[in-house]
């Protein structure tokens, strides 16, 4: 059995700016399992993850990990499958409601987090502009364009598309239509609607993935 | 000597104002100066540059010493050196930054690929330097620095393996390195700008910040990193194989195509809508460049190629676009691509529309596509790379992406191409091809389960008469059509065993007497001309070889300024045979259709 980890930082350092999101992004995914990545939502491509998580919470769960010593190797792998079937995303505020669109056999849900001004909603052909986060089932974050809060300084655009036309996935195309101005949901999305059989092998999504993104719509023209 | 009359002349400019300086003033500074360095005095004219008395000479006629302080720089262990570097520094600071500019920039130029490297190498962090100084005024100076650069580099030659990219003999890695290192702090600067920009604008109204002679300077300045960045794609990028991280750990070529793509990002021109271009109307850019300058075709070809094969900058790519809409604007760069005669561009086409092609489920694609104009150019412009491309395996790649093509489009659109491949392709060995595929996509139809109202019932006969037909009537050239006509005579010896009288799925019985009419008839009539015609060309070869007689041809052929020496009389009956063997063969198969359709029909 492996050494177990040493710690590199002391909280001081942990705080400092010198100490960047990604090396304490990296450090914790190198060691520890796979289970308290996914339960800390540190699964991933680096830079996605880095997009998504403050650096408070790297720093709490750097120290979880020591006080919890759930370091890789640490629990058999049955174990881990058994837990990491068992996750579920639970971390969402309150649900205001679950759409199921009805187009025959459904394929994708929304839930609304947040409300929009539910005048504005778009139709085919207009131009939308959106803020998305995109996770599979096991939490893994395969895409996002949200600039973190501290890459202020990196001038990034929300997305911007013509909805309805077959641009996007289906799943988003639908469920744009349905969703307001000002509106954030959450848009789970079966893999006939999303990338199929074929998945996207170089973005991480492997073949038949439910696809789950957190969309919220800032403009329609 | 040269020593003195630069004392002296420095001396004399002292007492005087800028604008008295006299042209012998200059002309002397200048020769004696550049002797003085050339003689090695670099010492005395450090000491006389960096005297606080002389500093307005030094601005004003500084720069012309600039050719021959390159000079010692680049030698590297010239014993001058540190003085020569000491002065070079001084002048960079000092002296006018449009002056330098011109001076530098002329010292770039050169001709030997490792003095051109050279020369990058050293020359381009003080460019920077001295761009910098320009302050808000450096977009045009930035562009000409940047397109001389880029001109030197083109100039080098390009690693054909990896083996050549990881040895470097051109530098042309270590070039990219240093291109990539001098464009970063202006790419900043624009990216910081447009981050102000934006965010002044959604404070105000878009249109105020639009009329700011700031924002004026900073638009010049996009513009002219966004021309780099498209020059930089074609050149050296588009002519370049580059190696993805596990064949190749460490490659400035990539790295600088990654690098490019960031840069496109941080100046507000997203890779996304770059590469998606093709299919939405961009909106007119204000004022600089008009929409194909400022957007060359082929930049835009090479920017999709990194994107899609090779993954650069992938994750700045969203994972949300349809593959369908993926593959639609990507015809538009590999009909360019694949339209280049130069082999690599091929090549990239061919990668460029698998990869895409690959994404998307079999069976899937709609006829509504033919009527886009790429749809059909695409096929078009892999015919010719199937047929004429001189490189085999590229001959074989594209005959695989062609069929690859074909199983993704949906069956009505297979039907709608299959009758536009035929009419258009002019090839005897494409036609041939097509054949065999709607042979497949009949015998799918047959089967249980499968029946579909494309590849059998009343739309297969409008298909199958385009099949069914002889070029010339009887005068048809055999042996140049034979191909298709091997794969028709398949077909249709297919469709008489496959569909039975009393059922005619296919039409082929109710169809038949009209084959035998314009295709079988004058068929056979062509098979006893041409033999008839090949037997005496046999004799009379075989006669004449025998009594040794040698015709003089009337034709020549060469290759290449070389004479091909005319063929054999061996290598002539030889081909005689084979082309009599050839008609026997159709005449066998030809035999067996009417054999079988004369015992099917008394069934």
């Amino acid at each position: 059995m492996a050494d177990e980890p040493v710690r590199e930082w002391n909280d001081e350092q942990l705080k400092s700016d010198d100490l960047p999101k990604k090396d304490l992004i990296k450090f914790i995914q190198d060691n520890a399992a796979h289970s308290f990545l996914n339960e800390h939502r540190l699964l991933g491509n680096i830079k996605n993850v880095a997009k998504t998580a403050k650096k408070e919470q790297l720093i709490v769960a750097y120290n979880e990990l020591f006080a919890s010593n759930r370091f890789k190797g640490t629990e058999p792998v049955e174990e881990v499958t058994k837990q990491v079937k068992a996750v579920k995303i639970d971390e969402k505020p309150k649900e205001v409601k679950v759409e199921v669109v009805d187009e025959g056999p459904p394929k994708f849900t929304k839930a609304t987090l947040k409300k929009g001004d539910k005048t504005n909603f778009p139709k085919k052909g207009n131009t939308v502009s959106c803020w998305y986060t995109g996770t599979l089932e096991d939490g893994t974050v395969f895409d996002t364009n949200i600039p973190s809060a501290a890459r202020k300084k990196k001038q990034t655009k929300p997305l911007s598309f013509k909805v309805g036309m077959g641009r996007v996935i289906r799943g988003w195309d639908e469920g744009l239509l349905t969703m307001s101005k000002g509106e954030t949901a959450r848009l789970e999305i079966e893999p006939e609607w999303a990338y199929g059989k074929k998945g996207l092998p170089e973005s991480k999504i492997p073949p038949n993935a439910k696809l789950i993104f957190e969309v919220e719509l800032v403009a329609v023209d | 000597m040269a020593l003195d009359q630069f004392c002296d002349v420095v001396q004399r400019c002292q007492a005087l104002q800028a604008d008295s300086y006299t042209t012998e003033d200059h002309d002397v500074f200048m020769i004696a100066g550049r002797s003085c360095i050339e003689e090695g005095h670099s010492a005395q004219m450090l000491s006389i540059v960096l005297d606080d008395t002389n500093q307005e000479l030094v601005r004003c006629m500084g720069w012309n010493l600039l050719p021959p302080l390159v000079q010692v720089l680049l030698k590297k262990d010239d014993k001058n050196l540190p003085h020569c570097l000491a002065i070079f520094n001084h002048l960079l600071e000092t002296c006018r930054p449009k002056e330098l500019l011109i001076g530098l920039l002329e010292q770039l130029e050169q001709e030997e690929p490792v003095a051109i490297a050279e020369s990058l190498h050293l020359l381009l962090k003080p460019l920077q330097r001295v761009l910098l100084r320009l302050g808000s005024r450096k977009a045009s100076s930035l562009g000409m620095a940047l397109s001389s650069a880029l001109e030197q580099v083109a100039k080098l030659p390009v690693p054909h393996t990896k083996e050549q990219e990881e040895d470097d003999i051109f530098l042309l890695g270590r070039c990219c390195s240093d291109l990539t290192a001098f464009v970063k702090p202006f790419v900043q600067e624009a990216e910081r700008e447009l981050c102000k920009g934006d965010s002044k604008a959604s404070a105000s109204s878009k249109k105020s910040a639009k009329l700011d002679g700031v924002s004026l300077d900073q638009e010049e300045l996009r513009t002219e990193l966004l021309k780099f960045c498209m020059s930089t794609l074609c050149r050296p990028l588009l002519e370049v194989q580059l190696n993805d991280p596990d064949a190749l750990a460490l490659s400035p070529l990539r790295d600088l195509a990654t690098d490019i793509l960031n840069n496109l990002n941080a100046i507000g021109e997203s890779t996304t809508s770059l590469v998606y271009q093709p299919l939405s109307k961009r909106k007119e850019a204000a004022g600089f460049l008009e929409e194909e300058v400022r957007y060359p075709k082929e930049s835009l070809a090479s920017l999709a190629h990194l994107v899609f094969v090779h993954h650069l900058a992938a994750d700045t790519f969203p994972c949300v676009f349809n593959p369908v809409f993926c593959l639609r604007c990507n015809m538009d760069h590999v009909s360019l691509l694949l339209s280049r005669s130069a082999d690599l561009k091929i090549q990239k086409g061919l990668e460029l529309y698998e990869k895409c092609l690959v994404r998307v489920e079999d069976n899937s694609l709609p006829s509504e596509l033919l009527q886009m104009k790429t749809f059909l150019t695409v096929p078009q412009n892999l015919t010719k790379v199937m047929t004429i491309c001189p490189r085999h395996d590229l001959r074989r790649k594209g005959l695989k992406v062609f069929q690859l093509s074909i199983d993704k489009f949906n069956l009505e659109a297979k039907y709608n191409f299959f009758k536009f491949m035929l009419k258009t392709s002019h090839h005897s060995g494409v036609e041939g091809y097509i054949i065999k595929n709607i042979r497949s996509q009949i015998d799918l139809a047959l089967r249980p389960g499968n029946a579909n109202i494309w590849f059998e019932g009343f739309r297969l006969p409008p298909l199958l008469q385009l099949v069914f037909t002889l070029a010339d009537g009887p005068e048809t050239d055999l042996l140049q059509y034979l191909d298709r006509i091997m794969e028709a005579l398949n077909l249709l010896r297919y469709l008489i065993i496959r569909d039975k009288v009393t059922e005619n799925k296919t039409g082929i019985w109710t169809a038949l007497y009209k084959i035998e009419d314009v295709f079988l008839k004058p068929l056979r009539v062509g098979i006893n001309m041409s033999r008839a015609h090949y037997e005496r060309e046999l004799s009379t070869t075989t006669t004449e070889n025998k009594n040794n007689v040698k015709e003089t041809s009337v034709i020549s052929v060469s290759v290449g300024d070389e004479k091909l020496p005319s063929m054999t009389s061996e290598s002539q009956i030889q081909a005689l045979h084979s082309a009599l063997h050839t008609f026997d063969m159709m005449e066998s198969v030809l035999v067996r259709i009417e054999e079988l359709t004369e015992v099917k029909s008394s069934i």
